[in-house]
């Protein structure tokens, strides 16, 4: 038991480093040992990711510290998947994320994704200039709990409304909790477009989405 | 493939003068000297120049070119400095630019009140300890007078206070001979004896004389000090222009010029070879306060020019950067200390001090230090210019790029960016939401909450017993004499 918790230990610490070629051998290992996958992703790989989110939240690590963390997150993950049953991936929530209709501002809605990705979320990337109607396409495609809409624009910022009134239109606005962000949007601009959510930055999205999951 | 040889990097420098209105100060440096000429207070210096060459006429004494031309060949073009641990932490060479604080400040800003006070010799120590602890702050100086000392000892106590409160190289100050001697005693007893200080000097000492002209006693007798026990020194003249030097730059650097000129001839004369800073003080006197401005935007560039002068001389050079004439650590500080301190470095002055100055150089702030501390290592990143090789041009990188979709979580980006961006400490880049809920803080609340962390935590290697038995001594020797004279 000991061993067991202290190669845990170590994928988590090792993750939290970015040695991606180190976690990728600590999972074969712990496989090879015996160890049940789902126990390693979450005892793991998650542990060593939440760390990871908790820091960079609390401003002490930087974005490529985060995104090195989640590169070995994915060097482990290419192991563990295709042993892993279904069930087995303890998903945070399925989300939907775009950058809206106008708007061909990739960067800042990327670096969420990834910073949900890296929290357990599993996420739908529509891209950018993303139409109200594929939103709501998506949503009754995917049926995801939570929905991540970006602008950078000013000028794009009605096309989040306008896919709030599609979703309402389309019955399905209540299947979903809709969150906002990039740098013109605000936590007023949010309320008044019947958001759920805003959220300011990328590491404050994934507690964002996690409290609106009830998590 | 044959190996190819790397782009060199071009490091970016000013250059103030040209050669011709070098060799035009230089000239008319040589005939102040020789037409007009200085007044010598001492007697020893005097009868050196005398003995020399020069001459007296109508009580000036007037030194010929020769002379200083002598004094400019003999004189070393690096001067290495120690720390007191006996390594070469400062060698004062061309192309190198070290950073350090100022002397003797009336008054200070206490960092836990924020109240302007006088200081003390407590206050010298703890600057020396925030000194030691700032990685761009090369050497120390004492940045206060201490009032809570007898006024004639207080250059003894800022010299113990700045080696207990810093193992970095110092520039001191000093009222007399006595006090020379008596430090002279303390630092042998550092560096573990006379020969061990000659060989790995960690103090440079500073005196001036009075701009224009005027070679005080006192301060020449400091200098003659310097030269007969090897100690480094700089004699920077402050023809501020307007006040010791004529109100135009040109005037004022011909006359800085031509008497830091003689300060390098008196050492000479007395032992070929002493290390000898040369350089001046350029700042504007304020035609509206009459201050000496220390914000001028003369002052960096007679550092500039002053520097330039010296590169022609093959000498290293003394300068000045990172203080301000606000009375507070705010915008114009900023300002102040960013022009000046872009200016040492674009120049390569090589012992830039006053960094951390405020209020004219009438107060010391450890907030103030703290800023230029950050803007020396910004500036400093600016100078590494351009890297253009296979790694920084990103041809992969870019290749495989999503057009729009940015280069963030691209390996390249993980792989460099490291050392690829310039990452501040102090300075805010915090979103607005973070910022509020971190308090609203602005760089000079940041500032001395880092000062304060550092006094609470940053070890000081102590001095060696037997340097501490010397500093008793000393004072109980000041002790008793001055019980013996009332």
């Amino acid at each position: 038991m000991d061993t067991k918790s202290h190669v845990l230990e170590q994928i988590a610490s090792n993750l939290y480093k970015g040695e991606d070629d180190v976690v990728a051998t600590l999972v074969q290992q712990s496989l090879d040992q015996g160890m049940a996958p789902a126990k390693i992703l979450n005892g793991g790989l998650i542990a060593g990711m939440d760390e990871v989110g908790k820091d960079f939240k609390a401003g002490d690590l930087f974005v490529p510290e985060v995104l090195i963390a989640a590169r070995a997150m994915h060097a482990g993950m290419n192991i563990l998947r295709p042993l892993l049953a279904e069930g087995d991936v303890p998903s945070a929530g399925k989300y939907l994320i775009g950058t809206v209709q106008g708007d061909l501002h990739d960067i800042g809605k990327n670096l969420v994704k990834m910073m949900l990705e890296g929290a357990g979320f599993e996420t739908i990337d529509l891209g950018t200039d993303v139409k109200p109607d594929a939103f709501v396409a998506a949503v009754r495609e995917h049926q995801p709990q939570l929905i991540g809409m970006s602008a950078l624009l000013t000028t794009t910022m009605p096309g989040m409304k306008a896919t709030i009134e599609g979703l309402e239109e389309a019955g399905l606005r209540d299947t979903v909790k809709i969150m906002v962000g990039g740098a013109p949007v605000t936590a007023a601009f949010a309320e008044q477009i019947g958001a759920d959510a805003y959220a300011p930055d990328a590491a404050t999205a994934v507690d964002v989405a996690r409290n609106l999951m009830g998590v | 493939m044959t190996e190819q040889i790397p782009i060199e990097t071009l490091h970016p420098t000013i250059r103030m003068l040209s050669d011709e209105q070098i060799e035009a100060i230089h000239h008319a440096s040589l005939d102040i000297l020789s037409r007009t000429g200085i007044v010598m207070k001492n007697e020893v210096g005097r009868e050196l120049l005398v003995d020399a060459g020069a001459w007296e006429s109508e009580g000036r004494i007037k030194i010929p070119p020769h002379l200083v031309m002598d004094a400019i060949a003999s004189a070393s073009p690096r001067i290495p400095m120690f720390n007191r641990l006996g390594e070469l932490t400062m060698p004062l060479e061309a192309g190198k630019v070290f950073f350090g604080p100022g002397s003797d400040c009336p008054f200070t800003i206490d960092s836990g009140t924020g109240q302007r006070r006088k200081a003390t010799a407590e206050d010298v120590r703890r600057i020396a300890q925030l000194c030691d602890s700032l990685a761009q702050i090369d050497f120390t100086m004492s940045m206060g007078t201490p009032s809570d000392v007898p006024p004639l000892d207080h250059y003894l106590h800022s010299f113990i206070s700045m080696i207990r409160g810093s193992v970095k190289p110092n520039v001191y100050t000093a009222n007399n001979r006595e006090d020379m001697e008596d430090i002279y005693r303390i630092a042998c007893a550092v560096a573990g004896g006379q020969d061990e200080l000659r060989e790995k000097p960690f103090m440079l000492h500073y005196a001036e004389p009075i701009s224009p002209l005027l070679y005080n006693d006192e301060s020449v007798d400091k200098l003659l000090f310097c030269a007969e026990k090897g100690i480094p020194v700089t004699y920077p003249p402050s023809p501020n222009t307007g006040g010791g030097g004529p109100i135009t730059l040109a005037g004022a650097l011909a006359l800085g010029n031509a008497e830091s000129l003689v300060g390098l001839v008196l050492t000479q004369l007395v032992r070929p070879g002493t290390p000898f800073l040369y350089g001046m003080n350029t700042a504007a006197l304020d035609m509206k306060s009459a201050i000496v401005s220390y914000g001028s935007p003369e002052w960096p560039l007679g550092m500039a020019a002053c520097t330039d002068i010296a590169r022609y001389y093959d000498l290293p050079v003394w300068g000045t950067a990172g203080a301000t004439d606000s009375k507070v650590v705010d915008a114009q500080a900023g300002i102040e200390a960013a022009i000046s301190i872009m200016s040492a470095f674009l120049t390569r002055c090589n012992l830039v001090h006053d960094v951390g100055y405020i209020e004219y150089g009438t107060t010391s702030s450890m907030e103030m230090l703290v800023v230029a501390d950050e803007i020396i290592r910004e500036v400093r990143y600016i100078m590494g210019g351009v890297e253009i090789s296979e790694r920084t041009l990103a041809r992969e990188a870019i290749h495989r790029a999503k057009p729009g979709g940015g280069f963030l979580a691209d390996d390249h980006t993980l792989d460099n960016w490291k050392w690829a961006q310039w990452r501040p400490e102090l300075i805010d880049r915090m979103r607005y939401d973070r910022w509020v809920e971190k308090g609203r803080k602005d760089i000079a609340t940041r500032a001395n909450e880092r000062a304060r962390q550092i006094l609470a935590e940053h070890q000081v290697p102590p001095l060696p017993e037997a340097a501490e038995e010397v500093i008793a001594e000393v004072l109980k020797e000041r002790e008793d004499s001055a019980k013996r004279t009332t």
